[in-house]
């Protein structure tokens, strides 16, 4: 046991992590919550994935006239140690102070949820959770409606060709 | 003298309506905006500098460009991308200096007071505009369909439940007496973005990885997607194979060589367009510019999308948010819930003018599946009628423009010595809607 568990502190900590939450996932439907969550974030997301390279390039563009200096702390870099580590630093702390914070940030801030019931605003204007008709659900492979849920990960197929599909490809590849 | 000249006339006041999608600016009383600009810096994968608003609609390499948004999810978040957009603006399309003007400003309801504190800073202290009136896109919606048809009922009852599809979300807004009735607002956090990120996932997975291809996608959405009127049926349809099936579709994707856009490929005449196209390929091929990717056969030399259900799929998840997984209610139901918040004496007229706008309601059949949803939830003594504004872009501001360019924009407007005085909040309570 113990050599075992050093090795895979040694090993890439996404296999690690991914293994036990495969297990979890069997029947978690709190997985599946969480899954379906970050995947209903994701549509709102401007460049799929690539949201912090971004957010540091900003740094580097936001102020145009830093371009001519770009050479300037490659030099320096090689000089000192020490300095550009701090540099570095001083830049993330810098980097995430202007990186705009999202709506969601500036919502909590807000604490709307302190106002009384009849001042309108943000949260009360939602529309709320439908009244009639169940969720639809459409074949994660084709499209089509589908009947038949994925006993692991909770997707839907339509028929045993997408089923194959299904597994082959995309099962649980939400955890990773 | 330049400033009271300024102060006095009507006509150098900016309208701008600062959209997620598209910021829409011109000067007050013009007909038309004199910009439609993507509100948003690109920055090819190829390139270091970000390019600002309407260069992204020119540049040729727009294959798995980043974007960088100002407003998220409706609400301007970030000054610094904003104020970029705007300087371009004001100084390449409207070749105007904001000191020198009065602005007029579509703003989104209810905003948060961080949000509002950002775009006063933005308006007064990076730019100094003279001026400021915000209204919100149901109101100048409702203006600009009163002054387009005088005699209707909508203009004459002053009411009307205007819905507007837009870019970060989707509102249901009634207007009473020109003013939006904002404790009956609802709104479904689901917009042209959402859509085009969910058929950028529906994409990705059956046939091109397409997850970086933002920009390109939402042409694709634009193009090619519209709105079911019986989704089971035309389920069915998009199953068959060959010619049967008419709803398949072709996009050519762009390789950023031979064709810098995408375009949808007639299915009709999709054999001899592509006998043509395949000599001119293999000319380019033959000349000064090999390419890596040579693996595949010349024939297939263009990067063909097909898209069957994803063209109605995608727009449905408007009207039936909880097959998304999303625990909200559709739009039909979002409108009948707006319209019952109302008091029970406007209900005829909400239902009998509701007015679409927005970027989603160009989608086509979008006006012809919201009332075949919506008859069956209004009680059946009342008249439905629903109208599709002419240009739902451009509507808001078409409606702006007219009211700033009216007498009483001055009245209506904080000034920038009151902004300096009372700050942020004691403004916008002049604005109350």
């Amino acid at each position: 046991m113990d050599d075992g568990e050093s090795s895979a502190r040694r090993s890439s900590s996404r296999a690690r992590k991914v293994a036990p939450k495969m297990g979890a996932a069997l029947l978690d439907s709190n997985t599946r919550a969480q899954a379906a969550l970050a995947r209903l974030e994701a549509l709102e997301k401007d460049n799929a994935g690539a949201h912090e390279p971004i957010d540091l390039d900003d740094d580097d563009e936001a102020s145009p006239d830093e371009d001519e200096q770009r050479p300037h702390p490659k030099k320096q870099a090689k000089g000192s140690k020490r300095k550009t580590r701090q540099a570095k630093a001083l830049e993330r702390v810098a980097s995430i102070k202007k990186a705009p914070r999202s709506f969601l940030d500036l919502l909590q801030e807000a604490n709307l949820e302190a106002l009384p019931p009849n001042v309108p605003s943000y949260l009360r204007a939602a529309v709320g959770p439908p009244s009639v008709g169940a969720r639809r659900h459409f074949c994660s492979v084709c499209g089509y409606l589908a009947p038949y849920t994925c006993t692991v990960c909770g997707a839907r197929f339509c028929c045993s060709r997408c089923q194959t599909l299904h597994i082959d490809t995309r099962c649980q590849k939400f955890l990773a | 003298m330049v400033r009271t000249a300024g102060i006095g006339g009507t006509s150098s006041v900016v309208v701008l309506d600062n959209g997620g999608g598209f910021c829409k600016a011109g000067m007050a009383g013009q007909l038309e905006p004199t910009a439609v600009v993507p509100n948003c810096l690109a920055r090819p994968r190829s390139s270091k500098k970000w390019l600002v608003g309407d260069q992204l609609q020119e540049c040729d390499e727009i294959q798995a460009i980043a974007l960088r948004r100002p407003v998220d999810r409706g609400y301007l978040i970030s000054p610094e991308t904003e104020r970029e957009i705007w300087e371009r603006i004001f100084k390449i399309h409207l070749k105007i200096n904001p000191s020198d003007c009065g602005l007029m400003l579509v703003d989104p309801l209810f905003h948060l007071p961080s949000t509002q504190r950002v775009t006063d800073e933005l308006v007064f202290e990076d730019f100094g505009f003279q001026s400021l009136c915000v209204g919100n896109a149901p109101v100048f919606t409702h203006a600009y369909q009163a002054h387009k048809k005088p005699t209707s009922l909508l203009a004459r009852s002053k009411c009307s439940l205007v819905v507007d599809s837009g870019f970060s979300f989707t509102h249901a807004g009634p207007v009473f007496q020109n003013r939006v009735v904002s404790g009956a607002v609802k709104r479904i956090n689901l917009g042209g973005k959402a859509l085009t990120n969910y058929l950028k996932e529906l994409v990705s997975y059956r046939a091109w990885n397409v997850m970086d291809e933002t920009y390109i996608m939402e042409d694709v959405k634009e193009k090619l997607c519209f709105c079911s009127l019986d989704i089971v049926r035309d389920l069915t349809i998009a199953r068959k194979k060959g010619k049967e099936n008419s709803l398949q579709c072709k996009y050519v994707l762009p390789d950023g060589i031979k064709y810098m856009r995408g375009f949808v490929k007639d299915t009709s005449s999709a054999a001899l367009k592509a006998d043509d196209s395949e000599d001119d390929d293999v000319e380019i091929m033959g000349g000064s510019n090999p390419r890596p990717r040579r693996t595949m056969p010349e024939k297939q030399e263009e990067q063909e999308l097909t898209l069957t259900n994803e063209r109605f799929l995608v727009p449905e998840m408007l009207f039936h948010p909880v097959d998304l997984g999303m625990n909200e209610a559709g739009l039909a139901e979002c409108i009948v819930r707006a319209v019952t918040a109302c008091d029970s004496y406007l209900h005829p007229l909400l239902y009998s003018s509701v007015v679409l706008t927005g970027g989603n309601t160009l989608l086509p059949g979008f006006k012809e599946r919201l009332e075949l949803e919506l008859r069956p939830l209004v009680p059946d003594e009342f008249d439905l009628h629903v109208d599709l504004v002419d240009s739902p872009i451009v509507a808001a501001w078409k409606g702006a423009s007219l009211m700033a360019a009216s007498p009483d924009f001055q009245g209506w407007s904080v000034t920038k010595a009151e902004y300096e005085e009372d700050g942020t909040l004691r403004c916008r309570q002049r604005f109350l809607h």
